[in-house]
């Protein structure tokens, strides 16, 4: 009960005025008191007073949250409802252990070369045994009902080879920066590296193309939001620990990333989950200073400009990723990224910020629940008559790919430097 | 505690999916904006009347108490289960059921959120005034409940004034319709008028006929700055006097806009208060009552106007004016938060007394609220473990709610008695009207199953109305 106890004060700080119910993605998809950050917060208030154990409905209701951050940001009283949930989260591991796909999961993400990477490896040639492309060409349907997984289901096919293993990307591991030049180490994450290794490639392309040297430091590993969120402290520390190794030896000018929880991740969380020790929180903060998002780091430190439009426009609208925009505070700079992209008309949707419903580890916790809310994203996406919506995240790429499939909307889903 | 046959006569009617005894769903339905808990026994979220008129028989024919429930925002503690029983969860029958842009009226299932439907009537070029700061939170069955008001109340009136007609579970199990969906209607008693404020003690709300009015063509926002609260306070009755109604004429002290700028961040300005006044309608009218209210804050002292520049700033300056109530904890852990109201003309009258007030018993109260009706919410901040400052907390809302009656106003104007105000109702109130109002109760509701334990103190006392508790 250590993690909660020194959060007293701010559990004690809800005064249960339920604003949070007007904000929050899952109470605006159940509705209902159980799935609201009040709620939340009231039973991890009983459960910190002993007034309930570690039960099977406490710990449903814990992990409907998408720790978005939307009732932080809007909490009158200024209650740090992500600090409650995560550590009550952590709290829950530490009694319960680690659920034992996630354990594997987060033990190998550790180790990008190592037996994650083996068995992702073999997983991408195998793929083709058990899903098939779906009609619209953004990723795989599942053929059979699988655990996990499930029938019908939209999933991102595996990179047949992985961005870290690209041998360009390889080849960029040791460039020596020309004079003059920033030198920016590209930090690709998860997504990109198992997924997306295109958009790594591309990111690549225009971090050069906007005057800057790119390397790409290989002993890079993940982020650590996803152990995080899940409760499993151990595992995000000792991520925090490689990667901040790892990009202190890299001794760029700037870290940029294209993902934005792994910007997040290596802004805020590396810091605050190292702050334990105050030599290795000054270590972090010092990396931290240097992290950029991709579209922050081209408009305000490279001054990246593009040139005048290039034939028809399209309507593009664009989604905010709750770590990039409530994060980090990046709002206006993506969304600048699509206007200078010259063949691009912003047309928003109705509550551009509200998460996309994959956060927290809600896609994996309760995938039901997470469709609720990429219903609610899709029909705002749908109302906003644009073919195409832009995003800056891997992660909220791959649920908006799943949810327009799901509920029949024609829009594409794209980042916003793949519009450039 | 429920038996174990009525637990299972509970999940029959509802349906296994829709009732749950488990305690930590039960310790979600235990609270409201007052922050006080009470365990209920059951929650059940119901689809329609039948459902909530079986389960009101049950609850007559087996003692248990019945609390019917929106979003659990209100201040006054009308949704808590204070003698336990089962909470009537409304957040599953929120539908819309009908716009009717011919005869101006929407009809609503009791959940639906305030500004689900002002945004879905505003799409049709028409307007739901009532605009409690909850709106984005609160049902319309709460807001009925509890006869929600608001900053538009000084022109557009509140909740009662929307209300043409109702469907209601009386306390006994009986379906009634209430009310007419026209645009007059007298044929006996008001008994709409009578659910509506009735704090869910009369009976249950499951289907409601709105009246709605064309929206106004335009709204122009608008701040005056003051050094004092005074000063503030007269220009408010300047401005009415001046015959010009505003559709917001909201007073916002010091202490308030102090906290309120740390957690919306918006630029408010530090001043010594500040008043957020509104005017709508078509454009001609607008700007002349804009031009109008300027004039009289510059000659009552304003030391600052502003017009809002765009739905940016609007949306902002709301935002901040609706945090204001639970940004206060930001300087005192807890609060006594009461919403008198004087009349108009004595708002200056209301700002001097509390002032005093406030110095007589060393307690910090912040103030703010709908100056343009004579309805502020005077918030009484205290420290719970500092024990001479919690007692000076409650002897200061006494004299408050002395002063308020001393100036011909009542002590709740939009959020109920519940719990939160019944032991002073006798202030206001004479022993004759509270007699004639528990004999409405009685009448109703026989053997007090319905929401026990509201309004009135003395309910455990009275053997006609005790029957649920004395088990």
């Amino acid at each position: 009960m250590k993690r909660l106890e020194l959060l007293r004060d701010e559990i004690d700080k809800c005064v249960r005025c339920g604003t949070c119910r007007a904000t929050c993605p899952t109470t605006k998809a159940l509705g209902i008191e159980t799935a609201s950050p009040r709620g939340r917060v009231s039973l991890v208030d009983a459960y910190s007073k002993n007034e309930i154990g570690l039960t099977e409905v406490y710990l449903k209701h814990l992990k409907e949250c998408t720790l978005c951050g939307a009732c932080r940001s809007n909490c009158p009283n200024g209650v740090d409802t992500i600090a409650i949930f995560a550590s009550a989260r952590a709290e829950a591991i530490e009694k319960n252990g680690v659920p034992l796909a996630a354990s594997l999961v987060f033990r190998n993400l550790l180790d990008t070369g190592g037996l994650m990477g083996l068995g992702l490896k073999l997983a991408s040639k195998l793929q083709g045994l058990l899903f098939k492309d779906s009609s619209a060409g953004m990723g795989l349907l599942s053929r059979f009902s699988l655990p996990l997984v499930g029938s019908g289901r939209l999933v991102p096919p595996l990179a047949k080879t992985f961005f870290l293993d690209l041998p360009e990307v390889k080849a960029l591991s040791g460039v020596e920066s020309k004079s003059g030049r920033p030198k920016v180490a590209f930090y690709s994450g998860c997504g990109i590296n198992y997924l997306m290794p295109e958009l790594g490639s591309k990111s690549i392309d225009v971090i050069k193309k906007a005057g800057a040297d790119a390397f790409v430091p290989q002993g890079q590993v993940c982020c650590g939001m996803p152990a995080y969120a899940m409760g499993d402290i151990k595992a995000a520390r000792a991520m925090a620990l490689k990667n901040l190794e790892e990009l202190e030896r890299a001794d760029a000018d700037f870290i940029a990333t294209s993902c934005a929880t792994c910007g997040h991740g290596l802004k805020r969380l590396m810091v605050d989950i190292l702050s334990d020790e105050p030599e290795l929180k000054a270590r972090a903060e010092k990396v931290a200073s240097k992290v950029r998002d991709i579209s922050e780091l081209l408009i305000h430190e490279l001054g990246f400009k593009t040139g005048s439009s290039s034939g028809q426009k399209r309507i593009v609208t664009y989604h905010d990723p709750c770590h990039l925009g409530r994060a980090q505070g990046l709002r206006e700079e993506p969304r600048d990224i699509i206007k200078m992209s010259g063949n691009a008309t912003l047309k928003e949707m109705k509550n551009p910020c509200l998460c996309c419903g994959l956060g927290g580890g809600l896609m994996y916790n309760n995938y039901e629940l997470s469709m609720d809310i990429a219903r609610i994203k899709a029909e705002n996406i749908k109302n906003s008559g644009a073919e195409i919506v832009a995003t800056a995240c891997p992660g909220c790429m791959v649920q908006l790919r799943d949810g327009l499939h799901r509920f029949g909307v024609s829009a594409q889903v794209k980042h916003v430097i793949e519009l450039l | 505690m429920l038996s174990n046959t009525v637990k299972t006569e509970l999940k029959r009617i509802a349906g296994e999916g829709n009732v749950s005894f488990s305690k930590e769903e039960l310790l979600c339905y235990s609270y409201d904006a007052t922050n006080k808990l009470h365990l209920p026994d059951a929650v059940v979220f119901p689809s329609g009347p039948e459902e909530i008129s079986l389960i009101l028989k049950m609850a007559n024919s087996e003692g248990f108490p019945v609390i019917p429930r929106g979003a659990g925002t209100g201040f006054s503690g009308g949704s808590l289960p204070v003698n336990g029983g089962v909470v009537i969860s409304f957040e599953k029958m929120k539908r819309i059921l009908e716009i009717d842009t011919e005869n101006l009226i929407a009809v609503v299932e009791p959940g639906v959120v305030t500004w689900d439907l002002q945004q879905s009537v505003e799409k049709l070029g028409l307007f739901y005034p009532p605009d409690p700061s909850s709106l984005k939170m609160s049902t319309i069955g709460g807001n009925i409940a509890e006869c929600a008001g608001g900053p538009r109340a000084i022109k557009y009136g509140v909740t009662r004034d929307y209300v043409l007609g109702l469907e209601v579970v009386l306390p006994t199990g009986e379906i009634v319709n209430t009310g007419v969906r026209t645009a007059k209607g007298v044929v006996g008693y008001d008994l709409t008028r009578l659910i509506v404020g009735s704090e869910g003690t009369l009976g249950i709300v499951t289907k409601a006929i709105l009246k709605l009015l064309p929206l106004p063509e335009v709204t122009r926002t608008m701040l005056a700055l003051f050094d004092d609260l005074k000063d503030a306070a007269r220009a408010t009755a300047a401005i009415i006097k001046a015959k010009v109604v505003p559709s917001t004429l909201e007073i916002v002290d010091s202490t308030s806009l102090r906290c309120v700028e740390e957690y919306a961040n918006v630029g408010l300005p530090k001043a010594g208060a500040l008043l957020l006044i509104e005017v709508d309608g078509n454009v001609d009218a607008v700007k002349k009552e804009a031009e109008a209210v300027a004039g009289v804050c510059l000659d009552n002292g304003a030391t600052d106007f502003r017009t809002a520049r765009d739905k940016h700033e609007v949306k902002d300056l709301w935002k901040a004016r609706r945090a204001i109530s639970a940004s206060l904890y930001r300087v005192k852990p807890h609060k006594i938060n009461e919403d008198i109201v004087v009349p108009r003309s004595r708002i200056s009258d209301l700002v001097e007394g509390l002032k005093i007030i406030s110095e007589k018993y060393n307690v910090l109260i912040a103030s703010f609220g709908h100056a343009g009706d004579g309805n502020i919410h005077v918030n009484v901040m205290y420290d719970r473990k500092d024990a001479s400052e919690a007692a000076n907390a409650n002897d200061a809302v006494v004299e408050i709610f002395k002063l308020t009656l001393g100036l011909g106003g009542t002590i709740s104007g939009e959020h109920g008695v519940g719990t939160a105000k019944m032991k002073y109702l006798e202030m206001e109130l004479t022993q004759a009207a509270i007699d004639s109002m528990k004999k409405i109760k009685a009448a109703l509701d026989p053997k007090g199953i319905l929401n026990p334990g509201k309004i009135f103190p003395a309910a455990e006392k009275d053997p006609a109305l005790s029957g649920a508790l004395a088990n």
